[in-house]
C-alpha cells in the first residue's frame, strides 16, 4: 500500500512541478495574470499583449471591474481604439480580437446587471459568415489543465526562464519603456493595452524601434484578404443573428442603453464591399438587417457611424485613435438621444 | 477515448477503478465495467456500442445453441451462421469500401462510367475501431464451443464483459474466453500491490508509446513525406525507424492493456516478447502480436490443413493464412502484400530447415531483422509508388544520403532497449523497491505530460 501511495504521490508531485513552472512563466500566454494588471495600474503603465495572450475574456472582465464602468464598447479588434477621454474612469473598452455574437452574450452574462450600463456594440458583417471561426478567447479549465501539465509547454517555460532572468521568481514580468510610456511586459511588447482596455500599438509610441503595420492589399483572393473572414460567404448565418438578439434582449431586460454600429471602413474597402459580387449581396443584407435587429429592441443603430480619411486606417482595416474617438462622440450622442 | 489522453488518465480510469472497488457485489462490478466499457467505446462514436452489442449477441447466442444442439449438421450450420453473422459486420464496415472501390475502378475501365454516388457511399462507410479485434474474439469463442474445448457461457454478463472489457477492446490483445472465464467467476479483492504493479506496467507502456514511438514517428513521418529524396542511409534509417516505431507503439499499447486489466484483477495474455531478437521469421511470429498469430494458427492455418497435407499444401496454407492476416490489418493491397511477403518468408524458413540450412544465431537475428524491416516498407507506404521509391532508396538508387541525427539517436535508444532488456511484462514490477517505484513514477509523469502532443496508436485503425 505504501508503495502504491508513493507511486501516486511522486507522479502527482512531478506533474505539479511541471504545472507550477508552466503557470509561472506561461510561455504561450494561456493564463490570465491579474497581478500584471495590478502592477500596470499601480505604476500607471500599459500592459503588454505578451501577458494577456489568449485570455482576453478574463482581462476585459478585470478591466470592467477595476473601474467604475458605466459605458463600455464591445466588438472586434476594429473597435479597440475607442478609448476613454482624459481622466474619464467610467468608460471601458471590452472589445477584443475574436469577438462574435456568442462571446458578447457570454460577456454580458458575466457582467453585473446593475448599475445600469450604456453598451456600444460594434457589429462586424463577417460575424454572419458561417465560415468565420470564432477563436477560443476564454480557455476552459480543462484546456488550461492540459496546458499546465503538457511537456512541450513546460519545456518552453523552462527554456524561457533559463534565457531571461525577469521571469524567474519572484518576478514574472518587467517594466519597460516604449517611447515615453511604460509598459508591463516581457521581451518585445509590440502591442499594449491601456488600463481602459483600449489598444496601443508600440509603433505608435516609438516608430524608430517598432515596425508599423502595413495594409494587406486586396487582390481578389478572399481567402487571403482580412484573414479570410469574407471567404465562402453565401448567406447571413441566422444562428449568429439569434445570438446577437439574445445579447440585446438581455441588455434590454437589464435596462441598459445600447447603441449599435458597424466599425468604420476606408472608402476603398467600402467600395469592395459594395461591388464585389461574392460579398456585396451579403454586405447589403447585413446593412439592411442590423437596423431591424436593433430596432426590435428599441436600440439605435448608427451604421458605419463616421467617415474617416484613408490615412486613418494604417492597415486598411483598423481605424486610428482620431477616427475612433470621432466615432465615440457619435455613439455618445446617439446614446444621449436614445435616452 | 485513447489511453494516451487526459480524459482517460484523469477522469475515466480513476473513476472506474474507484467505483469498481467500492461496489461490493461481484455481479454489480461486472455490470459497472461493462457500462464503463460501452461508454468508453461510445466516446469514439455514439453508435459503435450498438454494433458491439450486436456482435456480442450473435456469438453468445451461437455458443448457447452449439452447446444444446446435438445434431452435427445443425451444429455446423449454427457455427457457420454465427461466424458469417459477425464476419458480415466486419466485412461490411471494413471491406465494402475496399472491394467496392476496386469493382468500380474495374467497371470504369470497361465502361468509362465513374459512379460518383456509389463512390460517395463507399467513402461514407466509417470503420468502427476495435471491430477486427472483438470479431476475432467472438469467432474463437464460437469455434472453441463447437470443438468442445470450452463450455458455452450461460451468463450473458460475463460474456459481455469478455467482449467489451475496455483494456483490450480497441487494439487487443485478442483474448480467448478460456483465459478470461475462470477469472470472471470470483470477486477480486482490493490488492494495493497488484494495483501498483498494474499501474507501473501501464506507465511503462505509456512511456514506450509517447516517449519513444511518438518521438520516432515525428522524424519518420517527416522523412517519408518525400520518399523519393531518401538516399541509402536515410531510407534505411526510416525503415528501421518505422520498425521500432510500430513495435514501441503496439507493444506499448499491449503493456498498457495488460496493466489496466491487472488493476481490475484480470490477467490478459501477453502479446510481444522482443520480436526483433528472433532468429527466424517463424520465431518472429512467435514473439510479434502473439495473440493474433496464434489465433491465425489455431483458427485458420490448422483448419486449412496446416503442415499435415504435404509441403506444397503447407506453403499454400502459409500464404493464405498470412495473406488473410495482412488483409485483417487493413483493407488495402499493401497489407495483403505485407502478409504474403511474410507467408513467403515462413515457407522459405521451412524449406531452409528441411534442407538443413542454419546460421549462427547473431547472424540469423540480423538477417531476420533486415527481412522484417524490408516487409515494414509494404506496411508503412500505402501507395505502390511510395513503396517503390523507398525500396529504390534502400537499394542505393537515390545515392547514399545523410544520417538523420535525431532519428538515429531514437533508433539507438530503441535498439538498446530492445536488445538489452527483456519485454516489460516480464519485469518484476510487483517486487520493485522504493527507488524503482519512484523512478517509474517520474517516468510516468513525464509520459503523462507528453500525451498532449501524442499520436493515435497505429493499430487503432485496424
Amino acid at each position: 500500500m505504501r508503495r502504491l501511495i508513493l507511486f501516486i504521490v511522486v507522479t502527482g508531485a512531478v506533474l505539479g512541478c511541471f504545472a507550477a513552472v508552466t503557470w509561472w512563466v506561461d510561455p504561450l500566454g494561456e493564463i490570465w495574470k491579474p497581478g500584471a494588471l495590478a502592477t500596470a495600474q499601480r505604476d500607471d503603465c500599459l500592459i503588454s499583449q505578451e501577458l494577456i495572450g489568449n485570455s482576453y475574456f478574463s482581462f476585459k472582465l478585470a478591466v470592467f471591474h477595476d473601474r467604475p464602468t458605466r459605458t463600455f464598447v464591445v466588438g472586434s479588434s476594429r473597435v479597440l481604439k475607442i478609448a476613454s477621454h482624459p481622466h474619464e474612469r467610467s468608460f471601458a473598452n471590452l472589445g477584443y480580437p475574436g469577438t462574435a455574437p456568442s462571446t458578447i452574450l457570454q460577456l454580458i452574462h458575466a457582467l453585473p446587471a446593475s448599475p445600469r450600463q450604456t453598451m456600444y456594440v460594434g457589429v462586424e458583417a463577417f460575424w454572419f459568415n458561417r465560415h468565420y471561426r470564432v477563436p477560443d478567447t476564454n480557455p476552459s479549465d480543462y484546456h488550461l489543465a492540459e496546458y499546465l501539465i503538457s511537456r512541450s509547454a513546460f519545456w518552453n517555460a523552462f527554456t524561457f526562464a533559463r534565457q531571461v532572468s525577469y521571469v524567474r521568481y519572484p518576478d514574472r514580468w518587467r517594466r519597460t519603456m516604449v517611447g515615453d510610456r511604460c509598459t508591463i511586459g516581457r521581451t518585445y511588447p509590440s502591442i499594449n493595452w491601456a488600463l481602459d482596455g483600449s489598444r496601443v500599438w508600440s509603433w505608435e509610441l516609438d516608430p524608430t524601434r517598432f515596425q508599423r503595420i502595413y495594409p494587406t492589399p486586396y487582390r481578389g483572393n478572399l481567402n487571403a484578404w482580412r484573414n479570410g473572414y469574407y471567404a465562402d460567404w453565401t448567406t447571413i448565418d441566422q444562428a449568429r443573428v439569434t445570438q446577437l438578439e439574445h445579447a440585446l434582449a438581455l441588455a434590454r431586460a437589464r435596462g441598459w442603453r445600447v447603441v449599435g454600429f458597424a466599425p468604420p471602413e476606408p472608402v476603398t474597402i467600402q467600395h469592395i464591399l459594395d461591388t464585389d459580387p461574392r460579398i456585396a449581396p451579403q454586405w447589403r443584407a447585413f446593412l439592411r438587417l442590423m437596423p431591424q435587429v436593433f430596432g426590435r429592441y428599441h436600440d439605435p443603430w448608427i451604421g458605419l457611424g463616421v467617415r474617416c480619411p484613408p490615412s486613418a486606417f494604417p492597415d486598411l482595416f483598423h481605424s486610428d485613435a482620431a477616427c475612433s474617438m470621432r466615432l465615440r462622440s457619435r455613439l455618445d450622442e446617439a446614446a444621449r438621444r436614445g435616452s | 477515448m485513447l489511453f494516451n489522453s487526459f480524459p482517460f488518465l484523469f477522469v475515466f480510469l480513476p473513476a472506474v477503478a474507484v467505483a469498481y472497488f467500492v461496489v461490493p457485489q461481484h455481479r454489480l462490478r461486472l455490470l459497472l465495467v461493462i457500462a464503463a466499457s460501452y461508454y468508453f467505446y461510445a466516446y469514439a462514436d455514439w453508435w459503435f456500442p450498438a454494433l458491439m452489442a450486436g456482435s456480442t449477441a450473435i456469438s453468445y447466442t451461437t455458443g448457447r445453441l452449439l452447446e444444446t444442439e446435438t445434431d452435427e449438421r445443425r451444429r455446423k450450420l449454427g457455427l457457420a451462421t454465427g461466424i458469417a453473422g459477425v464476419l458480415a459486420l466486419l466485412a461490411y464496415f471494413k471491406y465494402t469500401a475496399f472491394a467496392g472501390g476496386y469493382a468500380l475502378d474495374f467497371v470504369h475501365v470497361l465502361t468509362r462510367e465513374s459512379f460518383p454516388d456509389a463512390r460517395t457511399f463507399f467513402h461514407g462507410i466509417v470503420l468502427p475501431i476495435g471491430i477486427s479485434f472483438y470479431t476475432f474474439e467472438g469467432i474463437s469463442y464460437m469455434v472453441d464451443v463447437y470443438r468442445g474445448t470450452l463450455r458455452a457461457e450461460r451468463d450473458l454478463l460475463r460474456y459481455a464483459f469478455f467482449i467489451s472489457f475496455f483494456p483490450h477492446l480497441i487494439a487487443g490483445p485478442i483474448v480467448r474466453y478460456g483465459i478470461l472465464q475462470p477469472q470472471l467467476t470470483q470477486k477480486h479483492r482490493f490488492d494495493a500491490d497488484r494495483i501498483r504493479s498494474g499501474l507501473m506496467l501501464f506507465a511503462l507502456g505509456l512511456a514506450k508509446k509517447v516517449l519513444i514511438a511518438d518521438g520516432i514517428a515525428h522524424w519518420v513521418d517527416h522523412y517519408l513525406a518525400t520518399p523519393g529524396q531518401l538516399g541509402l542511409v536515410n531510407a534505411w534509417a526510416c525503415a528501421v525507424g518505422f520498425g521500432f516505431q510500430i513495435y514501441f507503439d503496439f507493444s506499448g499499447y499491449s503493456d498498457m492493456a495488460l496493466g489496466l486489466a491487472r488493476i481490475f484483477g484480470i490477467e490478459l495474455p501477453w502479446n510481444f516478447d522482443r520480436p526483433y531478437r528472433s532468429a527466424s521469421p517463424t520465431e518472429f511470429w512467435r514473439r510479434w502480436h502473439v495473440t493474433l498469430s496464434t489465433w491465425l494458427r489455431d483458427y485458420l492455418y490448422i483448419p486449412l490443413g496446416g503442415n499435415r497435407k504435404g509441403q506444397r499444401r503447407q506453403d499454400l496454407n502459409l500464404l493464405a493464412t498470412m495473406g488473410l492476416g495482412g488483409l485483417w490489418h487493413g483493407a488495402s493491397l499493401n497489407f495483403v502484400a505485407w502478409g504474403l511477403y511474410h507467408g513467403v518468408l515462413l515457407a522459405g524458413t521451412h524449406h531452409g530447415r528441411r534442407r538443413g540450412l542454419s546460421l549462427p544465431r547473431p547472424i540469423a537475428v540480423a538477417v531476420t531483422f533486415v527481412l522484417v524491416v524490408l516487409g515494414w516498407v509494404l506496411f508503412r507506404m500505402r501507395s505502390a509508388h511510395g513503396i517503390a521509391q523507398l525500396y529504390a532508396g534502400m537499394f542505393g538508387l537515390h545515392g547514399i544520403g545523410g544520417l538523420p541525427g535525431h532519428l538515429a539517436l531514437y533508433i539507438a535508444i530503441a535498439a538498446a532497449i530492445v536488445f538489452g532488456l527483456p519485454e516489460e511484462w516480464r519485469w518484476p514490477v510487483g517486487r520493485w523497491n522504493v527507488a524503482y517505484v519512484a523512478a517509474t513514477a517520474v517516468l510516468f509523469a513525464v509520459a503523462v505530460s507528453s500525451v498532449y502532443t501524442s499520436h493515435p496508436f497505429i493499430y487503432f485503425r485496424f
